[in-house]
């Protein structure tokens, strides 16, 4: 076990410098120079090239990409230039904000997702499986931008449910703190059960298909016990790997649900970013959110071998 | 159906104007209720205070800034600046000192008293070279400020200034008055934790969250301070910003013409106000003269009278968006009986074009945005119709000013912002010789009119001066004006007293609710 941890980790670290060169390559390559952002309607040609200078922008993109790397290796991300904030501070700030909602919509999602796919693999090819299986379709083309309005209208603006845009931490009102992260989390979710449902659900069919589920059958287990105890968890393995991705997918979600809810997360940071030209800023966060991804996924690859012990041990 | 439509649009600037009316200062009449609190959707994230870091403050700002500090004067209804911080000012005969007399007993929200030497080490602060402050480029013109007893600024300028009390009226990144003893203590925290001599403490912020300002108990001019508590929260999309305007959440919030849609539907909503003011400057373009085909005054005063704008405000903002036919506005006191405007005329344009001769073929800059695609594309086919070609050069916005410096460009949008007066911006993009004068374009008659201008108290010398400038600028088609700067801010129905939103700044630190 303790080996494959370290052969697992041994694969993250050039990932993790690959994403870090690709990065900083984006935010640099990006039309604007920092320096005409910073100076603005005062960008002379002579106050440009000072500025550039002072912040080493004249230095060849490699040597600026070492520097930058060196810096990083130390714990420096670096400072934004609009609010002297540092990144670590920016990100330490709204990181619970991003994390609640992201849990928040995939604990949702899964509420929806499992328990369709459970009773459309119980009856598969039945009138309950072709409708989810089309409504989950239908769901998946719906962007959540316009998710997003069709909820505020309907439970904000004319029900008056629910907040439209907002947020306190919850360590101040739990309740109201949930209240705000509903109609978010919501959008979020709608768009992640159909994937969580069409998953599950073919992998149950597969293995209600197996000797070892007729056995059970012919044993005269119930049919529920069934379901939930001898199909559910051999069947959740790819499950658990949509699941670790759609981290990464929600995160993107993040960027549009929480400018478009006000919450103060990690999204809401990343597009202020790109607007204001904040490149220090932006290369940091995407710098933190792209290891962060690749975290989860070193985890999602961790609870594979604690599902499967074939993979622990190597014989996959 | 449709014409009834356009008669409500065209009198909805009535019903506009007859919001203003209700002024706290205009109409002493109305019961204005203490207490309570409002929440306000601004647009932004609100990057902090300190001028050393954020350099320049934006509108989402100028909010906050407006409620926490005090600046020296402010403008009344009419644009003429009254006292503050300043209780009076004189100036020498030629117009280049200006000594303003402290309100005294004033304290900072630490404690620390106001008096003019604080009010010296804010501007000794911005214009220190060694402290590198963007903030600096906009008191260029000021050669130093001094304090020669406890309540006396004396400002030194550069340059003749008529009118200076107006320039220091709005709590910009220049004119706020912050505690000396808390930026020096704060240090880099500074700027997120602002200290003013204003109406309201700031509580409490959360990072691109809600900040939290309650009223300051021991504030000079505290009777005419109402709410006890102003949450401003940034909400970035228009539609949801909108949203929470309805459901309550928020009690006033920011808009612009491009929210077309949202801004006329809350016209015709009982139960809000649409708050919009149309100040002075223009959102215009430089022709380049030193480059074919501008260099031929034929082919500019061509393109100039092809554009209809009317059509083009119906287009890109639902006909909010109010044409401009000179740089000064509905906001200024610059009124010309005649700016010499172009007509827009078609026919004439395409006589203008064949008298030419040669192809007309040039590029416009725009700024590669939905809303710089739309204005650059709504231009081409007005100029496609007199046989003009043009092709969009779309660029990031932040090189837009490097271009415009560097002159490397045949036609740019640039702006000229609402000021109280038109001194500075005339004087900078119309004088040979200025780094913004972008039609690189030099006639001595203009050059005399803006130098005359900048040095005659007498408002009316100064009308008909600015009055020739424009219409020799119109003649001669060296920069053009598509529409006036109109900022607008939509509130409940029960919010009232908000004042003229001068520079755009949606000032709520004097407005009650009913």
């Amino acid at each position: 076990m303790v080996a494959f941890v370290a052969r697992r980790f041994l694969y993250v670290v050039p990932v993790l410098l690959a994403v870090s060169l690709l990065t900083f390559l984006i935010a640099s390559l990006l039309p604007g120079d920092l320096a005409y952002v910073i100076l603005g309607d005062q960008a002379t040609p002579e106050k440009v090239a000072a500025l550039r200078h002072d912040m080493g922008l004249d230095q060849p993109i490699w040597w600026r990409y070492l520097s930058w790397l060196g810096h990083v290796l130390q714990g420096d991300l670096g400072r934004s230039f609009r609010t002297g904030q540092t990144v670590l501070q920016a990100v330490s700030e709204r990181i619970p904000v991003s994390l609640e909602l992201m849990l928040m919509a995939e604990f949702i999602g899964l509420l929806i997702g499992i328990p369709l796919a459970i009773a459309c693999a119980a009856r598969a090819g039945g009138a309950f499986d072709r409708f989810m299986t089309g409504g989950a379709f239908a769901m998946l083309s719906m962007p959540s931008f316009l998710l997003a309005i069709l909820l505020i209208y309907l439970f904000a603006v004319e029900l008056r449910w629910l907040p439209a845009t907002g947020y306190v931490p919850f360590t101040e009102e739990p309740l109201a703190n949930l209240r705000f992260f509903v109609l978010p989390a919501l959008t979020l979710a709608l768009a992640e059960w159909p994937g969580i449902m069409r998953v599950l659900r073919s992998d149950m069919i597969a293995t209600l298909q197996e000797d070892y589920i007729a056995l059970a059958k012919a044993k005269g287990l119930k049919p529920s016990r069934i379901l939930f105890v001898h199909a559910l968890k051999p069947s959740s393995l790819t499950l658990v790997t949509v699941t670790g991705i759609n981290i990464g997918r929600l995160l993107g979600g993040t960027l549009i649900v929480e400018s478009i809810f006000a919450l103060p997360g990690i999204g809401r940071l990343l597009v202020g970013a790109i607007y204001t030209r904040d490149l220090v800023i932006l290369q940091g966060v995407v710098l933190l959110v792209a290891c962060g991804f690749v975290i989860v996924n070193f985890i999602v690859d961790m609870l594979y071998a604690v599902l499967d012990p074939r993979i622990r041990h190597g014989h996959a | 159906m449709t014409n009834i439509a356009a008669a409500a649009r065209k009198r909805a600037p009535i019903f506009l104007v007859a919001a203003f009316a209700l002024l706290p200062l205009a109409n002493p009449a109305q019961a204005q209720k203490p207490g309570g609190s409002i929440t306000v959707g601004l647009e932004l994230d609100v990057p902090g205070f300190d001028p050393l870091k954020v350099g320049v403050y934006d509108a989402a700002v100028l909010t906050p800034a407006a409620a926490i500090f005090d600046t020296l004067t402010y403008l009344d209804d009419k644009g003429e600046a009254q006292p503050k911080l300043a209780l009076s000012w004189t100036h020498s005969d030629d117009f280049k000192t200006w000594t303003f007399k402290l309100r005294p007993g004033v304290k900072f929200h630490d404690g620390t008293p106001f008096n003019a030497e604080a009010y010296k080490a804010n501007f000794d602060r911005q214009k220190d070279p060694a402290n590198k402050c963007r903030c600096a480029f906009y008191i260029a013109a000021v050669n130093n400020v001094q304090a020669p007893d406890e309540l006396t600024v004396v400002y030194n300028l550069n340059d003749p200034s008529v009118n200076y009390p107006t320039l220091v009226s709005y709590p910009n990144q220049n004119a706020a008055v912050h505690s000396p003893t808390a930026w020096k203590t704060r240090g880099d925290d500074y700027n997120r934790n602002p200290v003013g001599t204003g109406p309201y403490v700031l509580k409490s912020w959360t990072a691109g969250d809600r900040m939290v300002l309650e009223k300051n108990p021991d504030y000079w001019d505290k009777d005419k301070v109402y709410l006890d508590r102003i949450i401003l929260k940034p909400l970035p999309d228009a539609q949801s910003r909108f949203a929470s305007l309805q459901s309550g959440e928020a009690d006033i919030v920011w808009d612009d013409e491009y929210d077309a849609d949202n801004i006329q539907k809350a016209q015709k909503d009982p139960k809000l106000t649409v708050h919009s003011y149309t100040g002075s400057g223009t959102q215009p373009y430089a022709f380049n003269t030193k480059t074919p085909p501008f260099d031929d005054v034929r082919v500019r005063q061509a393109l100039v009278m092809a554009i209809d704008r009317k059509k083009m405000s119906q287009a890109i903002t639902n006909g909010l968006a109010k044409p401009a036919s000179n740089p000064y506005g509905d906001g200024s006191w610059v009124k010309c009986k005649d700016d010499g405007a172009l007509p827009f005329d078609v026919a004439k344009a395409k006589a203008l074009i064949q008298a030419y001769g040669k192809p007309v073929e040039f590029k416009t800059v725009v700024t590669a945005t939905p809303r710089g695609r739309i204005v650059g594309q709504v231009l081409q086919q007005f100029w496609k119709n007199v046989g003009a070609s043009m092709e969009l050069d779309q660029v990031d916005q932040a090189t837009i000013p490097p271009r415009a410096f560097m002159r490397q460009f045949q036609l740019i949008p640039w702006r000229i912002v609402d000021l109280a007066d038109p001194d500075p911006q005339m004087f900078a993009n119309f004088h040979t010789g200025s780094p913004v004068a972008l039609a690189n374009y030099s006639n001595p008659e203009l050059d005399k009119l803006l130098e005359h201008a900048r040095v005659t108290a007498e408002v009316d010398k100064r009308i008909e001066d600015y009055c020739a400038a424009t219409r020799l600028i119109n003649k001669e088609a060296i920069w053009f004006w598509t529409f006036q700067n109109t900022y607008y801010a939509i509130s409940s129905a029960n919010l009232k007293g908000l004042p003229k939103m001068y520079s755009g700044m949606i000032d709520v630190s004097r407005v009650w609710k009913e």
